[in-house]
């Protein structure tokens, strides 16, 4: 630390921030070095000051001191004389010498406090505004549970003065008399101003900042405080995320965010969430959030590494003047994830322990019993002859049981008879009650100098299907650094995560264990009284009478595995400099690393590996994906205030962002069954011919970036920004871009006219508009090309995509119009927006004629419309010392419509869709089921102009009455209830207006698949004689894709309740070394209302199809504050 | 300089700081791909040429022919252990919206890859040596183009005759919405590069795996047939059986094994790594001739066809079916189709997939002459390959033109099964489809499906529709 006992400034200008580089390179070396000791330095400043300098003020001496050395001063305006002239030459001057020198002959004291605060005041009696006489003012500054909050700015309004708080949240400042009001501020925290009138101790309790009217708005580039910010942004606190018991922090914004909509694509432990901000705003482009986690952009969808314990805080930024920034990658929302950081003050260490059990969560679950799949088969046996299954084969009712001998018809009865007596609840055998385990210590702490938080985290989470499961392993290390005009901060995470996955996840196939737990007979059970596991394959050996499908799924998911291994490393490394008054220089590193490695194994000594081919002996595949992204930001920005009133902040940054994925992969067969799980089994290449796949690609962006906030009286504000962006992905022609966005923002409270209004606490309004862009998925889709194929052997070329040369960025537009009000002293928050986007030169996969030699060609021409309306209302019922009970909500409308499509007027979209010009994204086409025809069981159809036809034509009788899959309405409720040293906290969610394919239907209520297990529908509601009014057609129509399958996926669920208890003061007092310890109780999932007949609602999909549901999990959870 | 402003040297220096950042990056968004090849070094020599085509060869997908064909018609037949679903649909003569025949999409693919080396392929330079190579190239490219529009026109064709509707021909690599031409004129285009490419492709080449000239004849014999264009029929299926002769009782089972290139005048090569799914994973679970007991079998030969045969004494019988008696047994449907489950015990049920056999010659040239009222040549021909395959066989006569062509249409049943024809034999002849009851227990009443029928002919899939507003369906859709 003494090199920064730095010589004498050099008469070269140029000479001193040079070496003041070569510093800051020295300093990141001891930061590392800091990073691994976790030095707990304190600030006791011991330094020596050369200064040579001659007809200079006295504030450009006190900015020089400063420089050199780890003191600041704060004077009140006014206090020190411009007009006084002062020549200096001392070396190896301790500070009371220089002062000494400096103050000399003027009426100037000062006073060093903690922390290397110099307080310079004035002590000229006889002048009243210089000298205003002080008093001390001291209190104590604590947040939730009266936890002392340390590093707390403690100022007085409109002064330099002021002070933060110690490890003890105490703190105690000299306010001149005439002094109104302190301001209280902590990140984090909604700040306070507070009036000192006539008292001496002042106590603060600070509110974290998890409300729609949080205090900062982080962008990632800058953090604005709200009140000077344009954007539409909500901040979501720790306490909403750190203990809900998901493995990826998305699931735990759910139903937090007027319209941002997550939803659980796959229960399976470990699977990133979908989340689409203010509905789809592309067809064939990106439509993925950006995810920036203390300021480096990270992949999405791959969150399984990254502890939802380490975040403090995420704030979604919903419009153009915050997304713009971004330029080409904000588009479809920002969402700025910030990690916890260190505090000023002693050591805290956290111990989190969470355990609980995840279980299925809808009994919804019609599919046939024995005694009704008899039923069934010997109905269809009866309607058509068909043989669905051993019930009719051995009926009495069969007309070969006419032919059989005595002894025949008795074994015939027999085998009925036994076949009745088994029920195989298949759930039982697939599925389990999972268990859920985590573990989590922290520690954080420090001084004003050095800050430092440390995690390390396990996480064990089972699926409620066997066999899938997460493991996680994570350690955060975040390290700020400041000193003087310096200040650094890197932030380490590191995390490793193990999933096993089930085999071949929405699957219709019987691989997949959630589509066998529909198919399998339940008359059907794997094991033969001898213990063994039946299959297909033992054929005669163990005859059996039904088709052992779901004993052949069962046997393959116990013989395999699907392993994910994930290491992730983020790190993120930033410095700035002060260069003068305002000016800071800032620069940024960020890595995110992925290294995924995937495994599949079929075991050799298994049915299921008999079914591998080629080899017949199982197979190992293993496949390894490394993704570096690297992001360098490096700028000035200079923030000044003029004339008191006008405050100005202007950024210029570069930016550089480059993405290199590698992969390679390869599978092998005919394994040595004794070597299992590992590629040392694979037999001779030779005889086994194993494949190989790999592949490696990169794309590249940098930017220019300005950006502007002008704030006058407090009261208005303008943010402005413009970003130029160049990207690899796009055609030289189209490469470069420009960007802006303006916003305005005004504090309609601090007007006059209002500021008497008590009722009014809070009011504010604002209103943006800015253009975004994204470029097009695919690193060369400009480009036409061919790739490697083969023939018989021999390697072949094929062209591998059309390309097209006119590529240009997807451009979008977003106005925003917006206000924040806040009544009865905040105790009622109400924040509303209004948007429209639109996204023109909209990438388009427009379909081909199959003439062309492709499925489909990206285009980029057409228009789309999101425009929506969103709400969050707060309250707090009660605010008593002991009660406390609060009731919000959030609402989000978005009405999406296509406007154009570049010439096309319509093509079909994904699986069920339509993209047509005025319809919305999503919407069903499907021909309108007409119910059955009561006299022959005819399926029947109506005819876009109403007529009712049995003719299935889907190109002809399509029509798009049915909704969209994405949902037009979402949101979320929350209510806590805090009584004494209990809290009680509540979350619903909900999605309303949306209809999804319910595939599972289609499988399962299907003439084709009658051997299979189908649902109780197809047996009780089918048309069987004349006369029946059925919802189902006759077994021998045609089961055709109709409206009947697009079924009303609306749901509210209870996702979230939490049922917390502090031990109370008195009795953790006997621990000297406890602060705290918190007992709570949670459910997750716990209840759904729905009309919904498949697994799971949520599932943000298209249509459903065996999918994994999310689970129902209970947690009991301890936390100690050591 | 000392009077410079602190602030305006800082923020000189930060500036240029930055810039000296931007200046190396600048150029690191100009970057290119390095895992797939631009257009412009794709094609730059004669061995290049060569590279194009067989990634045409690639996609020649006669999967979905023998898949299709099978299903709808009375070749096999649907046992209960088949749960997977697979083609049921099709079985019952049932199609939904969504029903997309793979030979559209994978036929126009594999003649877009064909085009697109066409239009460069007489600019590139070729070596002394290299010219007949390029002209051999060239001839398969345009007999590649032929054969997949003559499979198109097999599919989806209205019907074949004069007058009804065919498929778009496409002559260059374009993306457009063309119109379906009518039959005869799809079939002067076929025939025109048929010629075309016969000049070119040397008789020197005798890689079955790809079009030799003698393949080339064969495609024209089975063109001609289905034009009923008797005499060239007769020209072309003779030119074939002279140049490749019918395999001998010993060597015929040795075909579908691929130990032998006998008969075999043109197959698609399979091996091990390609993705396709094994063709005889159509009929059984792959390596059910281990275990028959414990294997499923998705369809099985039809009850109807299996009766056809002289099972003691026709090769084709034993290559083509097994009735496996333990099976039979357990009470289980025991014909199994083993046409396809191979020779390779590690890689069962993958098998090249022959295209164009001698047998077929045979019956072509038996047909046309018939057509003709040549009894004589007709009889001669449907003899020569009934001796062939069936030990102890004596030579039929037939009195009458419709005797003679009712036994060639029960030959073709036989020789040709699960080879991807019947269904567009049928069609050829204008019969109905139809199934014995033992044969329709689980068709849930799909029993005779006739030529009035929309489901007789395959639908244009509904994607192409709505991509090209110039295509028509087919009538009843």
């Amino acid at each position: 630390m003494m090199t920064m006992t730095a010589n004498a400034p050099s008469e070269n200008p140029r000479g001193f921030p040079c070496r003041k580089l070569f510093f800051l390179t020295k300093l990141t070396a001891i930061l590392l070095v800091c990073l691994c000791l976790q030095v707990h330095a304190t600030g006791n400043a011991q330094e020596k000051i050369n200064l040579k300098l001659r007809e200079t003020t006295l504030k450009h001496l006190l900015n020089e001191v400063e420089k050199q050395t780890m003191y600041r001063f704060v004077y009140h305006t006014g206090t020190l004389p411009d007009d006084r002239k002062i020549d200096i030459n001392v070396t190896n001057a301790d500070l009371a010498q220089v002062l000494a020198k400096a103050f000399a002959g003027l009426p100037l004291n000062y006073r060093l406090q903690e922390d290397n605060l110099v307080v310079i005041f004035s002590t000229d009696k006889t002048s009243a505004d210089k000298a205003s006489p002080e008093r001390k003012v001291s209190g104590k500054v604590t947040g939730a549970n009266d936890t002392p909050l340390s590093g707390v700015s403690v100022l007085v309004s409109g002064t330099g003065i002021g002070t933060t708080t110690n490890a003890s949240g105490d703190y105690s400042l000299q306010v001149p008399d005439d002094a109104k009001t302190l301001d209280f501020s902590l990140v984090g925290y909604l700040g306070q101003k507070i009036s000192i009138n006539d008292q001496l101790v002042i106590n603060v309790t600070m509110q974290t900042t998890a409300t729609s009217l949080g205090e900062v708005v982080v962008t990632g580039y800058t953090n604005y405080t709200r009140n000077k910010s344009a954007s539409a942004a909500i901040t979501v606190g720790s306490d909403k995320i750190n203990d809900v018991p998901v493995a990826t922090f998305d699931q735990a914004l759910q139903g937090r965010v007027a319209g941002l909509t997550v939803s659980a694509v796959s229960g399976q432990p470990g699977t990133s969430s979908r989340v689409i901000l203010r509905g789809i705003g592309s067809i064939g482009g990106n439509n993925n959030v950006l995810y920036v986690m203390d300021g480096v952009p990270i992949e999405s969808d791959f969150f399984q590494s990254i502890n939802p314990g380490d975040i403090e805080s995420i704030t979604v930024l919903k419009d153009a003047s915050a997304k713009a920034i971004y330029g080409s990658r904000g588009s479809n929302g920002v969402i700025v994830i910030t990690t916890k950081k260190g505090k000023a003050g002693k050591l805290s260490l956290e111990y989190r322990s969470q355990y609980g059990v995840s279980t299925l969560t809808s009994t919804k679950f019609d599919m046939m019993n024995s005694a009704q799949r008899k039923m069934f088969e010997e109905g269809i046996g009866q309607e058509t002859g068909a043989e669905a299954g051993p019930f009719w084969t051995y009926s009495k009712l069969n007309p070969d049981y006419a032919t059989m001998t005595a002894a025949q018809k008795q074994r015939a009865d027999d085998i009925t008879d036994s076949l009745l007596g088994v029920n195989t609840d298949w759930r039982d055998l697939f599925m389990r009650d999972g268990s859920f385990m985590e573990q989590q210590i922290s520690a954080s702490g420090g001084n004003q100098n050095i800050r430092f938080y440390t995690s390390l985290n396990y996480f064990d989470q089972q699926g409620v299907v066997k066999v899938s499961g997460m493991k996680r392993y994570t350690l955060k290390n975040n390290l700020d650094f400041s000193y003087g005009k310096f200040a650094a901060n890197i932030n380490l995470n590191i995390g490793y995560s193990n999933s096993t996955l089930i085999q071949n996840e929405g699957g219709s196939g019987g691989q997949n264990p959630l589509s066998a737990v529909y198919y399998a007979l339940p008359y059907e059970y794997p094991y033969a009284p001898d213990g063994k596991l039946v299959t297909t394959g033992d054929g005669t050996l163990y005859p059996t009478l039904d088709l052992r499908e779901g004993s052949d799924s069962y046997e393959r998911m116990l013989n395999s595995s699907k392993k994910q291994d994930q290491l992730k490393s983020i790190l993120g490394m930033s410095l700035s400099y002060t260069l003068a008054k305002g000016l800071v220089a800032k620069t940024r590193l960020g890595v995110d690393y992925r290294d995924l490695t995937s495994e599949d194994w079929i075991n050799a000594d298994s049915y299921a590996g008999t079914r591998v081919t080629p080899g017949r002996l199982g197979s190992f595949g293993e496949s390894i994906t490394r993704r570096t992204s690297l992001v360098s930001t490096s700028g000035l920005t200079y923030n000044n205030i003029f004339a008191e009133d006008h405050e100005l902040e202007v950024t210029g940054l570069f930016e550089y962002l480059n993405n290199k994925t590698r992969a390679f992969g390869y599978t092998g067969y005919g394994l040595d069954s004794r070597l299992p799980q590992t590629p040392a089994a694979i037999g001779a290449p030779s005889t086994y011919t194993p494949t190989l796949t790999g592949r490696r690609t990169q794309n590249s962006m940098a930017s220019w970036i300005g950006l502007l906030r002008y704030t006058y009286n407090d009261k208005y504000t303008l943010n402005a920004s413009y970003r130029y962006d160049g990207s690899s992905t796009l055609p030289e022609v189209n490469r470069w871009h420009g960007f802006y966005s303006a916003g305005l923002s005004w504090e309609a409270k601090k007007e006059s006219f209002l500021e008497n209004v008590d009722a009014i606490s809070n009011l504010r309004f604002r209103a943006s508009y800015g253009t975004t862009a994204s470029p097009f998925p695919g690193d060369f889709t400009y480009l036409p090309t061919y790739t490697q194929t083969s023939y018989g052997g021999v390697s072949a070329i094929a062209p591998a995509q059309p390309g097209n040369p006119n590529y240009d960025w997807e451009y979008g537009s977003e106005l925003n119009i917006g206000f924040d009000l806040g009544l009865f002293k905040n105790r009622v928050r109400l924040t509303a927006e209004y948007y429209n986007r639109v996204t023109s030169n909209l990438f388009i996969n427009q379909p081909l004629s199959a003439t062309s030699g492709f499925g489909s060609l990206n285009i980029s021409s057409g228009e789309m419309r999101n425009r929506g309306v969103e709400f969050d209302l707060q309250g707090d019922i009660i605010k008593t010392k002991d009660l406390v009970w609060t009731l919000g909500g959030n609402m989000a409308y978005n009405k999406n419509e296509v406007l154009d499509l570049g010439g096309a007027n319509e093509f079909e979209f994904q699986y069920t869709g339509i993209i047509r010009v005025g319809l919305p994204y999503g919407a069903h086409y499907a021909p309108k089921w007409a119910g059955v025809n009561p006299d022959n069981g005819d399926p029947q159809y109506y005819t876009p102009d109403g007529q009712i036809t049995t003719t299935y034509n889907a190109a002809t009788l399509s029509v798009t009455d049915f909704g969209t899959y994405i949902p037009l309405i979402t949101g979320g409720i929350n209510t806590s209830l805090t009584w004494k040293d209990f809290s009680f906290n509540a979350l619903f969610v909900f999605n309303a207006i949306v209809n999804r394919y319910n595939n599972e239907d289609y499988f399962n209520e299907n003439p084709s698949f009658i051997t299979s297990n189908q649902s109780t529908r197809l047996l009780y509601d089918r048309w069987q004689k004349p006369g029946d009014n059925s919802i189902l057609p006759r077994i021998n129509a045609p089961r055709n894709y109709t409206s009947r399958d697009i079924q009303d996926a609306s749901y509210i669920r209870l996702r979230n309740i939490n049922l917390g208890y502090n031990v109370p003061k008195s009795v953790i007092d006997k621990w000297k070394f406890i602060n705290g310890i918190q007992i709570n109780l949670q459910a997750q999932n716990l209840l759904t209302w729905t009309k919904w007949r498949g697994f799971d609602p949520e599932n943000g999909n298209e249509y459903a199809r065996f999918s994994y549901p999310a689970p129902r999990t209970y947690v009991v959870g301890l936390n100690v504050n050591f | 300089m000392r009077k410079i402003n602190n602030f305006y040297k800082s923020l000189t220096l930060g500036i240029s700081v930055v810039a000296l950042g931007v200046v190396s990056c600048n150029k690191q968004i100009d970057l290119l791909p390095t895992d797939t090849i631009d257009p412009s070094k794709a094609f730059k020599t004669v061995k290049d040429i060569n590279a194009g085509l067989l990634g045409a060869y690639n996609k020649l997908n006669y999967y979905s022919n023998v898949f299709y064909t099978s299903r709808i018609t009375d070749e096999v037949m649907l046992p209960s252990e088949n749960s997977t679903g697979s083609g049921v649909a099709t079985y019952r003569w049932q199609y939904d919206g969504s029903f997309v025949h793979d030979a559209w999409p994978d036929n126009y693919i594999a003649i877009d890859r064909a085009n697109r080396v066409l239009a460069v392929v007489d600019d590139i330079e070729a070596k002394p040596a290299e010219v007949v190579l390029k002209d051999q190239y060239k001839g398969e490219l345009l007999a590649i183009r032929a054969y997949c529009h003559f499979e198109l026109i097999r599919n989806f064709a209205e019907k074949y005759e004069a007058g009804k509707m065919g498929v778009p021909y496409m002559e260059v690599s374009e993306v457009g919405s063309p119109e379906r031409l009518s039959f005869e004129a799809v079939m002067v285009k076929i025939n025109a590069d048929l010629v075309a490419a016969k000049a070119l492709i040397p008789a020197s080449f005798d890689d079955r795996t790809r079009i030799t000239r003698n393949a080339v004849s064969a495609i024209q014999a089975r063109v001609a047939l289905y034009e009923k264009n008797w005499d060239n029929a007769i020209t072309y299926a003779s030119e074939a059986i002279t140049a490749v002769a019918l395999a001998s009782r010993t060597d015929f089972p040795k075909i579908w094994k691929d130990q032998t290139n006998n008969e075999v005048l043109w197959k698609l090569k399979r091996v091990a790594s390609d993705p396709e799914t094994p063709l005889g994973n159509l009929y059984t679970q792959a390596g059910f001739l281990t275990n028959p007991a414990g294997s499923r079998i998705y369809y099985a030969a039809s009850n109807e066809l299996t009766n056809l045969f002289d099972q003691a004494n026709d090769i084709r019988f034993s290559s083509y079916i097994i009735i496996d008696p333990q099976r039979k047994a357990d009470g289980k449907i025991p014909n199994a189709v083993i046409k396809y489950t191979g020779g390779d015990a590690a890689n069962p049920n993958r098998v090249d997939i022959k295209l164009f056999r001698s047998g077929e010659m045979y019956l072509i040239r038996s047909e046309a002459y018939a057509e003709k009222n040549d009894l004589v040549s007709a009889a001669t021909s449907l003899n020569s390959l009934r001796r062939t395959r069936i030990s102890g066989y004596v030579d039929q006569a037939f009195a009458t033109k419709d005797a003679l062509i009712t036994a060639l249409q029960t030959e073709r049943f036989k020789e040709l099964a699960f080879e991807g024809h019947r269904h567009y034999d049928l069609r050829r002849w204008n019969l109905p489809i139809t199934r014995n009851p033992d044969d329709a227990v689980n068709a849930l009443g799909a029993v005779l499906l006739t030529p009035d029928k929309a489901q007789y002919v395959f639908p244009i899939p509904n994607s192409e529709l709505k991509a090209n507003k110039n295509i028509k369906q087919n009538p009843g859709y």
